[in-house]
Order: structure tokens, then C-alpha cells, then sequence
């Protein structure tokens, strides 16, 4: 039996988590005089998360009490095109937007877009269908060939950081922050590095610190969440949790952490 | 945040990153390209090139007309246009072939200012379903190339706007094929703009720097070249052509 803590060990319990979702028409879109029934579902966590459901997800439970959120019926004749992509029924735009960002990450951990170009075309749609499918199995098969060794550190780790919605709006656009992110900093205090992996007089970067750099303002100290907090799959990430470690063992199907901002209070 | 060009790299020496661009040298890059299109008439005419001084990007908007299927053959003068993409018989672009005219022929005539001064034909243009192109030009955070987003909006005419659309209307004919045959559903994407959150169109960057290195000289690019080396790369591809007068304002028409 595997570590309970090892990267394999939290990926599988990520690929394994269900988002319990109620879908439910809204009033005015509902045929029924009174009140649709709504439909419960509890997609693959790790199925949506791929669709950005997760991040979403995440984002709009901001608030201490989970409240419910509304989204519209789309039919094609009335579809918000100046807000959404509107996907085809091949599924082409989702595989497609889901390749760019599989080939994003593997420009951010390599530095160059060679890795994705080295997968056979099998494997390429395979790890798309291994998303699709919630297939654990192909995906860290596939996966394997596109991250480097855990010996080789990444030369930037792929982040995306989503800021908190203002506090009136339900909906809305979610900002998103993405900045390079070196797997290690220069060390101030000149203490021997705790890694193996890093070379003399630097450190890894942790979430705190990475969060410290990017938003000061929001994160004022690398160690302690003071105004706000990070987000993962639900679930608050330790500030000093290492960012590469974090990607590596916690990333969605496309190779990104999609990090919310939660404002505390 | 403040630039200031003048003392910034991007505007007469190499760059510090090439094939990639940093932030500051495509800021003063697309801020100088912006001037330069302001003092050209071609470029005003195309529907005006501008920097956003706040989020740092490259605009250009241009309408292009599309004729109803019926009228089809009635504007053979336009049809017969040179510049006008072969297969896309039902296209014209007004403002389009105007520069492309001038790189075709460099003539002295200008046919499309007659147009302008018609109002006649001002009126039939506006009967007629156009299709508003506009093109942003990003820094992409991943790759560090600009990636050239663009949006479809029909006048007079409410049909969806999808990537069909923008093979048959934008695409000029000889690049359809290259484009369509690569990635998932061909080079162009559908994603949401880096800015506004709106759905977008964009020109997939990931071979960007490749080809960059392929045509451009290292030790004389600047970030106003580059632009325009890029330029020639990506936007004919989706029809947006720089006017003549700024490639050579950059003395930059040679490469």
C-alpha cells in the first residue's frame, strides 16, 4: 500500500473526488407553472475539472455559507456568444482548448513546445480520451512521457491564480493572474537548502511565497494567510507547501493548478 | 505603469530575448507601431491601428463586406479586383483592398477614395451584410510572443459567427488547406480574449518563436521589426495586412 501522503497517492484521491452539483432551471426559463424539479448530479472531480467546472467551483463557494448559484438554460438559438465559447457537438473546441493548455504547461516545464510534439498521435488523443474517460491509469501513462523526471526540476511551474470576485457580484469575470514561476528562489537567509534538488543559496518556492510575490497585497506574509487564502480542489493549501510538489502530485488533466483566492472573514 | 521608450531597448537596439519578447519591449513595440500607423493614411484608412495604453496591446479593426448570395455576380467590378482572395468569390474587403491595392500595383490612382467621396456607394455598402474584424495583438504569458487574437461581429446579418465563418470570409484561400490540416481543428483557436474575458479567435503561438528564428536576424531585430516580422508571419494568414507605408517607415520591408 502506497504512502497515504505520496504524490501518487494524492493524485488518485483527487481523480476520485465528486463535486456534488444541483442543476436547476431558473425561474423564468422553467415551463412549469410552479417549480422544475431540479436534477442532482455528482460529476467526476476530476472529469470537470479539466472543463474549469472545478475552478469554478471553488471560486463561487467563496463564502462560508455554500449558497446555491443559478446558471441559464442555453439553446442555440438564444447562446450568450459574447460571453461563452460555444462548443460544437463533436466536442472538437473542448479537446482542442484542452490540447493548448496540455501544450502551455509543457512550454512553462520545458521551455521549449517540443515535449507535446514528441507524443505519437495516439497518445495525443489519448490523453484527452483518458480525461474524458477518468482513466487514471493511460492519463499518468501519457503523462509520464510529458513531465520531466522528479530528479529535473520544472524551469517554471504552470499557475494560474484566480482572484476573489468582488463581493456584490454572483457572476462575472474571474481574474486570473499568471506570472513565470521558477520551482526555486534565491535564498535571503543563506541557509543550506532543505532540497537536494536545488543549487546553492536557493530554496524552493512555496505557495506562500510564490502568492507573497505575485499579489503582496493580499498576501502581506509568505507564511501565515492573513487577508485571504488558497484554494485547490476545495481544499486550502499550506503556505509552504513547495509550488513544484504541489503541480506535480495536484495538477488539473491539462498540467495547471488553477489556485483560488478566498477572502477570509 | 509608466514607460518610457525612449530609454527602453525595444525601440532601436537588439532585443534582450530573442526569439521571445519581454513585457517592456513589446509595450514600446506596439506603442511605437501605434504612432507610426497614426501619421499614415493607409493605416487610418484600414480602420485605424491603435495601442491600448492600458493593457498594452495592438488593435486593428476593419470591416469587410460580404455580398448576399443572390446579388453574387452584380459587382464584378469589385470581383474583379485583383486583390480580392480567389475563392472568396462572396468577399470583398473595402477598406482591406485599398492597402492591398497600393502593395499590389503601388499606383498613384486611388480607386477606393473615388468610392468614398460617392455617397451612393456609401449607402449600397451599408445594405449589404459586413462582417467587423477586430484584431488584438497580445503578449502571451506562457510563450513570451505576441498572439494575435480577433473577434467576428456581422452587421446586417444575424448568422452565428463560427470557425466556418472564419475560413470562408477571413482566411484568404491559399492558406485554408496548411492552416485547417494541423492541431485538433487547425491553427486557429477559440479560447477567451487575455483582456476582456470575451470568446475570441486566436492564431495558435506555440510555434511562434520557431519561425521567428528562422526569418529574423538576431543581431539587427528590434521590437517595432519584430512586430512586423510577425505580422507577415501570422496576420496574412487571417488577412490582416500591415499598409505599406509602415513597413517601409520601419525600413524594414527587406526582410
Amino acid at each position: 500500500m502506497d504512502n497515504p501522503a505520496s504524490p501518487a497517492r494524492v493524485q488518485q484521491c483527487i481523480w476520485e473526488g465528486r463535486i456534488p452539483l444541483e442543476i436547476a432551471l431558473a425561474p423564468s426559463e422553467s415551463r412549469s407553472y410552479d417549480k422544475t424539479d431540479t436534477y442532482m448530479a455528482s460529476p467526476d472531480h476530476a472529469h470537470t475539472f479539466t472543463q474549469g467546472t472545478g475552478g469554478l467551483v471553488d471560486a463561487l463557494n467563496r463564502s462560508r455559507v455554500q449558497g446555491s448559484h443559478t446558471f441559464h438554460r442555453c439553446s442555440q438559438g438564444d447562446w450568450p456568444s459574447e460571453d461563452l465559447v460555444r462548443l460544437d457537438e463533436n466536442g472538437m473546441v473542448m479537446n482542442d482548448a484542452f490540447i493548448n493548455s496540455v501544450k502551455e504547461a509543457d512550454f512553462l516545464r520545458n521551455g521549449t513546445a517540443k515535449g507535446i510534439m514528441t507524443l505519437s498521435k495516439e497518445d495525443s488523443s489519448g490523453l484527452w480520451k483518458a480525461v474524458e474517460e477518468v482513466d487514471l491509469s493511460s492519463f499518468q501513462r501519457i503523462s509520464q512521457i510529458l513531465l520531466p523526471p522528479p530528479s529535473q526540476p520544472f524551469r517554471n511551474v504552470p499557475i494560474r491564480i484566480f482572484l476573489p470576485l468582488p463581493p456584490d457580484e454572483e457572476a462575472g469575470l474571474l481574474k486570473v493572474v499568471q506570472s513565470p514561476l521558477p520551482p526555486f528562489v534565491s535564498n535571503s537567509t543563506g541557509a543550506q537548502s532543505a532540497s537536494p534538488r536545488s543549487s546553492p543559496g536557493t530554496q524552493p518556492q512555496t505557495i506562500g511565497g510564490a502568492l507573497h510575490a505575485l499579489l503582496p497585497n493580499l498576501f502581506p506574509s509568505r507564511r501565515t494567510p492573513v487577508l485571504a487564502k488558497p484554494v485547490l480542489h476545495g481544499a486550502v493549501l499550506p503556505m509552504s507547501a513547495p509550488i513544484e510538489e504541489v503541480v506535480r502530485c495536484s495538477a488539473y488533466g491539462d498540467g495547471w493548478a488553477y489556485i483560488v483566492v478566498r477572502m477570509m472573514g | 505603469m509608466m514607460l518610457n521608450c525612449d530609454a527602453v531597448k525595444s525601440s532601436a537596439s537588439p532585443l534582450s530575448a530573442f526569439p521571445f519578447l519581454t513585457a517592456e519591449e513589446f509595450n514600446c513595440a506596439c506603442h511605437k507601431f501605434a504612432e507610426r500607423a497614426r501619421s499614415c493614411t493607409a493605416a487610418q484608412e484600414d480602420g485605424g491601428w491603435s495601442s491600448n495604453h492600458d493593457l498594452f496591446s495592438l488593435r486593428v479593426t476593419k470591416h469587410v463586406e460580404v455580398q448576399a448570395p443572390a446579388s453574387e455576380d452584380a459587382d464584378l467590378r469589385e470581383l474583379s479586383r485583383p486583390t480580392v482572395p480567389a475563392t472568396s468569390r462572396s468577399m470583398t474587403a473595402s477598406t482591406q483592398t485599398d492597402v492591398q491595392v497600393r502593395d499590389a500595383q503601388d499606383a498613384d490612382e486611388e480607386p477606393e477614395e473615388e468610392e468614398a467621396k460617392d455617397p451612393e456607394a456609401l449607402i449600397r455598402t451599408n445594405l449589404r451584410p459586413t462582417l467587423q474584424l477586430d484584431y488584438d495583438i497580445v503578449l502571451s504569458q506562457t510563450y513570451q510572443v505576441p498572439v494575435l487574437y480577433f473577434t467576428l461581429r456581422w452587421h446586417n446579418d444575424s448568422s452565428p459567427v463560427g470557425l466556418d465563418t472564419v475560413y470562408q470570409y477571413v482566411v484568404p484561400q491559399q492558406y485554408r488547406q496548411q492552416l485547417q490540416s494541423v492541431g485538433v481543428m487547425g491553427g486557429i483557436s477559440l479560447g477567451y480574449h487575455p483582456e476582456s474575458g470575451a470568446p475570441a479567435f486566436f492564431v495558435h503561438p506555440c510555434n511562434t518563436a520557431d519561425a521567428m528564428t528562422h526569418v529574423a536576424d538576431e543581431r539587427l531585430i528590434t521590437g517595432e521589426t519584430y512586430l512586423l516580422v510577425w505580422l507577415g508571419l501570422v496576420g496574412q494568414s487571417v488577412n490582416l495586412h500591415v499598409p505599406r507605408e509602415i513597413a517601409l517607415g520601419n525600413g524594414a520591408s527587406s526582410s
